[in-house]
């Protein structure tokens, strides 16, 4: 029990940007996710629509586009730091107190920068950039 | 501090009950919140297949079959239901936070939560149609 | 017909006698449909167990003394109706998540230093002049702080709040809550002084939006709105350029 104030209380940027970085992810997550599972997950392969990920020419026709690969990235990337914020929040209520420790901030945090590399580089190599 | 508050201070000892570990077991209110709090793994493995996805372009034509197994619709089928409840709950809740003024009066929070439902509705139908649309 | 009776079981913890607290059971009459949790434990203290120790003064849910958990919920005594127990029983418990004093009693001085931390005041730069005469403020101005202003101090927060109860160094929601009324209040210029404490590591990004404060609060403060509001204009504050000025 704490009985006297804190000394030297600062902002906490770090926290600050982390929770910045979870609430855009996690309103890029609700907004685009389901439908993507929807089409591509349940739909599609069920055979009930046409998927553009369905035939590898038309797969890696839009996968060329350039908006398309901008669009891809903010997809994916933006909702794993939602992902990794709140992951490791779970660990914590599930009293796992180490979770507010540094390395583990670390591991989970820089899995979604590990994450945003991957696809940044994937979505450079895969596909030839076309403007067609 | 006087003497004798000090000694009462000094004899005086708390008990600290523990919190238990299956607190959120203990109100429905809190459970769902566990759950609110999950869908982000659903939702992570889900969104490493889609990367997967546009790995297996890189890897050529003959290599490519489109998804199709059972497993993958009923793992994707339960990634969709986390999706919802996180879409739900993220959405409900932005109307809590955003707050601001139009011409000095606050915007109601229930049009703000509108707004947000609104614009999942659009990209929805958007994304929608190019996935759909630029498919064979 | 026979007399209408209603078990209470409360907690007994006497620091020099026990290792641990107990439950005690009380059968007690229930003669009158209006009565409340507050008014059985009064009955007890007064007719049958004058040990039985607990909070309270005001008795109408304004005071914010007898907070207590009643059925595993935080609540103020004085406005836990028996009738919506009856006939089960009904286990009063201290308030959760703080250190237990006696009985029914909890030590609050955790809350009173952070309560005390977020400065809860009027700060000015410069304060007026007597002959300026008082701050003016117009109605839309104390609606845009009202709500958190009703706050009671009663507690009842910090019992519900399940970050608090796993890391007592969190700020909590009536600390937050009670900082925002005051960076709200348009007479007030301390937000700039408050910030160390509101955005430390365990202030406003330790709370993750359960929620279960703004359920319990008697007084519909909503600290958990305050936390998430406070969360945004922090993060904007520091986000825009020239953001972090007064």
């Amino acid at each position: 029990m704490s009985a006297e104030p804190k000394a030297a209380q600062k902002p906490a940027l770090a926290h600050l940007f982390w929770w910045f970085m979870f609430s855009q992810g996690g309103l890029f997550a609700a907004v685009l996710i389901p439908v993507h599972i929807l089409v591509q997950g349940v739909l599609g392969p069920l055979g009930i629509v046409r998927v553009v990920d369905r035939h590898y020419d038309t797969w890696i026709s839009i996968l060329g586009n350039p908006i398309v690969k901008l669009y891809l990235l903010a997809l994916i990337s933006l909702p794993f730091f939602h992902f990794a914020h709140r992951l490791r929040y779970l660990l914590v209520d599930l009293g796992v107190s180490a979770a507010k420790s540094t390395p583990v901030q670390v591991v989970f945090y820089g899995g979604a920068v590990v994450v945003t590399l991957v696809t940044i580089w994937l979505l450079l190599t895969v596909a030839p950039l076309s403007l067609g | 501090m006087t003497a004798e508050a000090d000694t009462a201070h000094a004899r005086t000892r708390t008990y600290k009950p523990a919190m238990p570990a299956g607190w959120w077991l203990r109100k429905r209110h809190y459970f769902l919140y566990m759950v609110r709090e999950f869908t982000a793994l659903p939702l992570a493995l889900w969104l490493l297949w889609l990367l997967f996805e546009i790995y297996r372009a890189g890897r050529g034509a003959s290599h490519f079959y489109a998804p199709s197994s059972t497993p993958f619709v009923i793992f994707s089928v339960i990634c969709l239901l986390f999706a919802l409840y996180h879409s739900f709950t993220f959405l409900r809740l932005a109307g809590v936070i955003l707050h601001f003024k139009v011409m000095d009066k606050p915007v109601p929070s229930a049009l703000i939560v509108a707004s947000q439902f609104g614009a999942w509705l659009v990209a929805s139908i958007v994304i929608g149609a190019v996935l759909i649309g630029f498919g064979r | 017909m026979a007399d209408k009776r209603i078990t209470i079981r409360a907690t007994r913890f006497d620091p020099d006698k026990d290792t641990a607290p107990r439950l005690q059971s009380y059968d007690i009459p229930f003669p009158d449909e209006s009565m409340v949790v507050l008014d059985a434990l009064n009955y007890i203290k007064s007719h049958v167990d004058g040990s039985l120790s607990y909070r309270w003064s005001c008795r109408m849910g304004i005071c914010g003394s007898c907070g207590m958990t009643v059925n595993g919920t935080p609540k103020l005594t004085c406005s836990a109706f028996l009738r919506d127990y009856w006939p089960g029983a009904v286990t009063v418990t201290p308030l959760n998540n703080f250190p237990i004093i006696r009985d029914l009693v909890v030590d609050m001085e955790d809350f009173m230093q952070k309560l005390k931390s977020i400065k809860p005041w009027i700060i000015r730069r410069q304060e007026l002049p007597l002959g300026a005469g008082e701050h003016r403020q117009t109605m839309d101005q104390i609606a845009d702080f009202r709500q958190f202003s009703q706050c009671i101090n009663c507690m009842l927060c910090y019992a519900a709040c399940p970050v608090y109860g796993l890391d007592n160094e969190f700020l909590g929601p009536a600390a937050i809550a009670l900082a925002r009324r005051y960076n709200l209040d348009s007479r007030d210029q301390g937000t700039k002084i408050r910030l160390p404490v509101i955005a430390h590591s365990d202030g406003v990004w330790e709370c993750s939006f359960v929620g279960e404060c703004s359920v319990v609060c008697p007084k519909g403060v909503d600290p958990a709105k305050a936390i998430q509001q406070t969360k945004l204009d922090t993060s904007v504050r520091f986000i825009l350029p020239y953001g972090n000025r007064e």
